[in-house]
């Protein structure tokens, strides 16, 4: 587990209800209909404080996974207050502790602009996956639009230091790691994105 | 409600940003300064100075929503208020500065919401 990252999410977990506040009002219908769809077993990566429980449909089973242990701290009792199960496991999403193919669906909230390595993360989040299996990502992405793509590589290495990455290109990290994506989906401008993927019959 | 809510605090933020621009170009750049590293000033201090305003807005309109609209208003408000005032063209007093930052602030601010509306949608959908 790399404990940089650890110890950078565990110092952000005390703002981190207070920064996201904005993004929850207005992103949250998206993220709602996003997570609307999730079947099965499901895991989720990087639960964070649990501020995004509250989009997943009631009844479901979910297990949440989050590298830092002051998150998970704040999201029990959000967790407790889902109407279905969720159950908490500190995890990196780069060394996943789930045998091959457990998952029916993974859902991912802003999660792969934060994980240092995201094509490894992505290729265990494909090898959890049954054949068939579904990804569901809300992430943010860097902008194809010229200025702010250049504005966004000019931010991350701020960004960084206390959080996400700005410049990721995770619609082509899903695509390295073996998915094939089935719906890109702009949220905000070219940057805030829902994509959706499948893992295909093999491994 | 809460659409108009934030299409309101958007503008408004984007003014204030605008405004911001406009005076700390004032503050830095005088009439007959040299018009590149005048406009090189005025970008960095527009985008540092307005950066620092969206990160305290940010919580409360959104992390992207905010902080896009005031670097697009910072960098590019940021060279052409200092354009103007290397050239003594901008506005004689402070006030009228901080009105220009805050109209360039509102335009962008509905530029940008106008460009969203079009990019915003599905992309990619299986079978196309």
């Amino acid at each position: 587990m790399e404990e940089s990252a650890q110890k950078k999410w565990d110092a952000t977990s005390r703002v981190f209800d207070l920064f996201t506040f904005g993004d929850e009002r207005r992103l949250g219908p998206h993220k709602r209909r996003l997570l609307s769809k999730i079947r099965g077993e499901t895991l989720m990566v990087a639960a964070g404080t649990g501020s995004d429980f509250q989009f997943f449909p009631p009844g479901a089973h979910i297990v949440a996974i989050d590298i830092s242990p002051r998150m998970l701290e704040r999201a029990a009792p959000k967790a407790a207050a889902y109407s279905g199960k969720i159950e908490l496991r500190q995890m990196d999403v780069c060394a996943l502790l789930f045998p091959d193919a457990s998952f029916d669906t993974v859902a991912t909230v802003c999660t792969f602009c934060s994980v240092t390595r995201p094509v490894a993360g992505l290729r265990e989040v494909h090898r959890v996956l049954k054949p068939g299996g579904r990804l569901l990502m809300f992430e943010h992405v860097r902008s194809r639009i010229g200025p702010l793509g250049v504005f966004l590589d000019l931010m991350t290495p701020l960004s960084r230091l206390i959080g996400p990455e700005l410049n990721r290109d995770t619609v082509g990290n899903v695509l390295r790691a073996g998915f094939t994506v089935t719906r890109e989906e702009n949220v905000y401008l070219d940057i805030v994105k829902i994509i959706e993927a499948v893992r295909g019959g093999a491994s | 409600m809460t659409r108009i809510a934030f299409a309101i605090g958007d503008h408004a933020a984007g003014m204030m940003v605008g405004s911001l621009t406009a005076l700390s170009v004032r503050w830095i750049v005088w009439p007959g300064m040299d018009m590149v590293i005048a406009m090189l000033l005025g970008m960095v201090a527009g985008m540092v100075v307005p950066m620092m305003l969206a990160v305290l807005l940010a919580p409360l309109l959104g992390m992207f929503q905010t902080m896009i609209p005031a670097m697009v208003i910072g960098m590019y408000g940021g060279m052409l208020f200092a354009m103007r005032d290397a050239m003594g063209a901008g506005s004689s007093s402070l006030g009228g500065a901080t009105a220009v930052g805050a109209l360039l602030g509102a335009v962008i601010v509905l530029a940008i919401s106008a460009y969203d509306r079009i990019l915003r949608g599905t992309v990619i959908e299986a079978g196309d």
